[in-house]
């Protein structure tokens, strides 16, 4: 154990960035992804056929690839594009666009589980169609799109390991290359392996927390 | 003849949900201060009319002139358009509709339901709209549940509720559709109750209703529907004491308790 101790110790420094950027690279990617999922659910919901196509299109191709051969298209395409982005830049644009499908998905679920009444009630009173999403549908629907929201969130924790692959400095390949110097793999995998579970369970805890707070009534 | 205008005034009114004409020409009009209801079995169209003037629904022909304004519609080189969300929205506050369903808002309390019409429509200030939903709420008797969610209101209260929001705004015309039709039997009488007293306090009503007596009691007129008409349309000691037409004489048989 001792001398897995002072590996850590010694490792202190690259495994503290690497889960900085494993959150951070997280956090922008449900940042990104919330706002493109917002307006992902209500163009579903509510857009004309010609504007729910397109966003139709996306979700289901997002949702129906896997996440590994999305990072690869986000991070081989730009550049046959002539657009150059870094591998944590490609990392977050592919992880963003992978939550936007998911979030966009699950606020379509939450806008049209909401009774028509509701909406009928904001325009009775003469609220615009804009007000009516704002004050109306929309409070109703975060709220209930909290859980798998959180759930998303967790996704996107773990899925950020992927990003190892296209050379992101993230936690599992700062973890891979301190294996690769001091051989003690099982010790340093379960380690990562517990950061990551640590990151989710805070992340849960807080979901259920606020879950707790707006649902209370 | 301005004063003699009727405020609301509904005109050979055609609605049709695809291939099933639900309205077929109706004719109706209020004088400001006059108490409508509409009675007549479901499928009759009461409810889709009380929608269309609401601008809930959308109708193929016909006009809804409310206080000398044409709603809905516009006609441009004579072709009929819709109106533009804004346009329709500034109509649509025009009048207040109360539903069966009470519809309040889940994530507001009761004043926080009366105040944002008056906050996003009106564009009051905090504090004013808080007074005058407080007093609105006082009015329909609920004054102390003015900070409740409507999840701790039972269905009478949350009804009343409704009722304040749509008064609150001022409407020049209040459209009651079903308003005691999801309500235990024994709360019924409240919600009755609150609508008459907004009716004895002047305000123009156009009630959807089933309940006979509480129609009798409150009407100037009594509107009868059947199959996308009007049928009869008389105060109503005439209607239910001489109904004229035999469509009448047996809805009332049927409905009699």
């Amino acid at each position: 154990m001792q001398p897995f101790l002072n590996q850590i110790w010694i490792a202190r420094w690259p495994l503290w960035e690497g889960f900085l950027l494993t959150i951070e690279v997280a956090s922008a990617a449900i940042l990104f992804g919330t706002v493109l999922g917002c307006i992902c659910g209500i163009q579903l919901v509510y857009g004309p056929a010609i504007v729910r196509f397109p966003f139709r299109v996306y979700v289901d191709v997002m949702r129906g690839t896997p996440v590994l051969v999305l990072i690869l298209a986000a991070f081989y395409i730009p550049s046959v594009a002539g657009v150059s982005l870094s591998a944590t830049q490609a990392g977050v644009l592919a992880l963003s666009l992978f939550a936007g499908a998911h979030i966009g998905e699950l606020m379509r679920g939450a806008l049209q589980a909401i009774p028509p009444g509701q909406a009928e009630a904001a325009r009775s009173i003469g609220l615009t169609f804009p007000q009516t999403l704002a004050y109306v549908l929309l409070p109703q629907a975060l709220r209930s799109a909290l859980p798998p929201w959180i759930n998303t969130g967790v996704e996107l924790i773990k899925g950020s390991s992927l990003l190892s692959i296209i050379g992101v400095g993230e936690l599992l390949l700062r973890t891979q290359e301190v294996i690769g110097r001091t051989f003690m793999t099982i010790e340093f995998y379960v380690f990562a392996g517990a950061l990551y579970l640590l990151a989710n369970i805070f992340l849960d805890q807080l979901g259920k927390a606020v879950e707790r707070r707006v649902q209370g009534r | 003849m301005e004063t003699t205008r009727p405020l609301l005034e509904i005109r050979g009114l055609h609605k049709r949900f695809g291939a099933v004409e639900v309205l077929k020409g109706v004719d109706l009009a209020l004088r400001k201060g006059e108490v409508v209801s509409i009675i007549g079995s479901s499928g009759s169209g009461k409810t889709t009319l009380l929608r269309c003037v609401n601008l809930l629904e959308e109708f193929q022909s016909g006009d809804i002139v409310l206080d000398g304004e044409t709603i809905g519609y516009s006609t441009k080189n004579g072709r009929r358009h819709r109106l533009s969300d804004r346009e329709l929205s500034r109509q649509r506050s025009m009048t207040g509709m109360v539903f069966q369903s009470f519809n309040l808002f889940p994530h507001l309390t009761a004043a926080g339901n009366v105040m944002l019409g008056l906050r996003k429509v009106r564009r009051m200030g905090k504090a004013e709209a808080r007074a005058l939903a407080e007093r609105w709420l006082g009015r329909v008797g609920l004054a102390a549940r003015a900070d409740h969610y409507p999840s701790q209101l039972s269905g009478g209260q949350q009804q009343r509720v409704a009722i304040a929001r749509a008064l609150a705004m001022d409407p020049k015309l209040v459209l009651l559709d079903e308003v005691t039709s999801a309500l235990d039997p024994e709360l019924v009488q409240e919600v009755l109750n609150t609508v008459k007293a907004i009716a004895d306090d002047g305000a123009t009503l156009l009630i959807v209703t089933h309940e006979m007596r509480f129609a009798r009691d409150v009407s100037d007129r009594v509107v009868f529907m059947d199959q996308g008409q009007v049928v009869e349309d008389a105060p109503p000691a005439e209607i239910f004491v001489n109904p004229r037409s035999a469509r009448l004489a047996e809805f009332l048989r049927n409905t009699r308790t």
